[in-house]
């Protein structure tokens, strides 16, 4: 593995840009389809790098989500610290599967989200959602892959304009 | 790839800690999730947090704003004078409606004066328009480009052209956050315009459906009924048009029935809203409205019935405070009068 050190301006970077499409508005038919992107990014720098995501950090990026989404607040922390102990847990594992395989633990990830998120929904005592609820981690898992290229083009030039100076 | 270089990830008991960690962030994220659902501290800790991240609102909402200026440069002309001749007929129509609305809104004054009941309220309203941010699928609130440099204040009512949305949940500098009445935990006063019962109005859930739980079983009610704001509570002025209700249903043996409502208002495709200035908010202009049309309504009674002194108009008008109680006697005297 390459141990040049990241800038942490990147991953601020990367972060914000999931975060704003994450709120950008879209044509009401895509509305249900919208991806967890915080979660695929976290994901990949949780994948990507060592000790760089920590549980507190995930924890304060879900409170501002949680914040900026207007949803209850501890929603999207709780849901981010999960995934990131399980990323890290299995990161192992994780980083020498073959894509298609990565692919699928994402799916099995996002899906694992959805499903405490529908139990905070429960207990909140909200209707269950329709069938259209567990589209997302279909999309998600879709863009795993083409999300996964792009970051790490884009970390790989960052780095090696960080070196050339 | 083994390196001990990143901290307790890799010690002997990492995972342990690791563990506990996610516990421990786990237990506040639901104790914050508890008191938030509840309201306690949490919403005004949120409220005071939102002005450091409005930043964020700007730029997401910029490229929607720059689409829509783009799009208006290049809408052509044509399209633009037939949408403003549509628009002329539509304005015309509707002051046409409001014409026959303002001697409405006299009569009913003039009736509230005699009953010595509640003023009937003018109201203020400002325009404002979602902004493009889309928040929680599951938290049914919108966001709207009018803030608290506006003069917005938490809890004013929302409306838009159709019916009532919802209420002013957060404000900031620039944006406020609008709770829809689609929220499950949204109730909202309402009345059957058609029979006067009252009764709430809950979320469901969904943008399509309210939900009435508490109508009882001999009540009288129908599907297509209109359901409009009762005013009580005090938050949202009586009289908006809430929804039509879509559904009963009468289970054998339950004391109340369910009535389902669709909402008049375009829940989710509404973009132009309007904030209602309650009387709180506009206390200051309040009695001078109130004197005007209670003026003008005193000159309609002197036309209306001659026994009406002119030295009692005179009184009034100065002493605005017992205006109501001299109307009230001003009336009375003039039936005994006669």
């Amino acid at each position: 593995m390459n141990r040049r050190r990241d800038r942490p301006g990147v991953l601020v970077a990367t972060l914000l840009a999931a975060i704003v499409l994450t709120l950008i508005a879209l044509p009401p038919a895509l509305d249900g389809l919208r991806p967890y992107w915080v979660a695929l990014v976290l994901i990949y720098w949780c994948l990507e790098t060592q000790g760089l995501i920590t549980l507190g950090l995930a924890f304060s990026i879900g409170l501002l989500l949680d914040l900026l989404t207007g949803s209850l607040l501890g929603l999207h922390a709780l849901s981010l610290v999960i995934l990131v102990y399980l990323v890290t847990r299995f990161r192992a594992r994780l980083r020498f599967f073959p894509t298609w395989q990565q692919a699928l633990s994402v799916f099995a990830l996002l899906l694992n989200d959805r499903i405490i998120l529908l139990w905070i929904l429960s207990l909140r005592g909200d209707p269950l959602p329709s069938l259209g609820f567990w589209l997302p981690p279909i999309v998600g898992t879709l863009l795993w892959l083409p999300v996964f290229l792009l970051l790490d083009r884009f970390r790989g030039n960052m780095r090696r304009r960080a070196a050339a100076r | 790839m083994v390196t001990g270089s990143s901290g307790a990830d890799t010690t002997f008991f990492g995972p342990v800690a690791q563990t506990a960690r996610l516990m421990l962030y786990g237990l506040v994220a639901v104790v914050l999730m508890a008191m938030d659902q509840r309201g306690h501290y949490v919403p005004k800790i949120r409220s005071m947090a939102l002005y450091l991240v409005e930043p964020v609102y700007h730029v997401v909402d910029w490229p929607a704003r720059a689409a829509r200026n783009v799009f208006g440069q290049f809408q052509s002309h044509r399209s633009l004078r037939h949408d403003n001749e549509s628009l002329k007929q539509q304005l015309l129509r509707q002051k046409g409606a409001l014409q026959r609305f303002a001697a409405l809104t006299e009569e009913n004054r003039r009736l509230r004066a005699l009953i010595d009941g509640a003023d009937g309220q003018t109201f203020e309203f400002q325009f404002a328009e979602l902004v493009g941010v889309d928040l929680d699928p599951f938290s049914h609130k919108v966001v709207v480009n009018r803030g608290a440099l506006d003069g917005v204040q938490s809890g004013q009512a929302v409306i838009d052209g159709a019916g009532v949305m919802g209420q002013v949940e957060e404000v900031q500098p620039h944006f406020s956050t609008i709770r829809l009445i689609s929220d499950p935990n949204h109730a909202l006063p309402v009345q059957i315009n058609r029979t006067g019962l009252r009764t709430v109005a809950f979320g469901s859930g969904e943008t399509a459906a309210l939900k009435m739980p508490g109508v009882p079983r001999q009540a009288d009610v129908r599907e297509g009924d209109l359901v409009v704001t009762s005013g009580l509570g005090n938050r949202f002025p009586g009289g908006y048009p809430v929804a039509v209700i879509s559904r009963i249903n009468r289970h054998e043996g339950q004391t109340f029935v369910v009535v389902e409502a669709m909402p008049l208002a375009a829940l989710d495709r509404a973009r132009e809203v309007l904030l209602i200035n309650t009387p709180d908010t506009a206390q200051e202009e309040a009695p001078d409205n109130v004197d005007l049309v209670e003026k003008s309504a005193l000159q309609q009674d002197a036309l209306d019935e001659e026994t009406v002194e002119g030295e009692t108009v005179e009184g009034e008008t100065v002493n605005k405070d017992i205006i109501d109680e001299n109307v009230m006697g001003q009336d009375l005297e003039g039936e005994d009068g006669e």
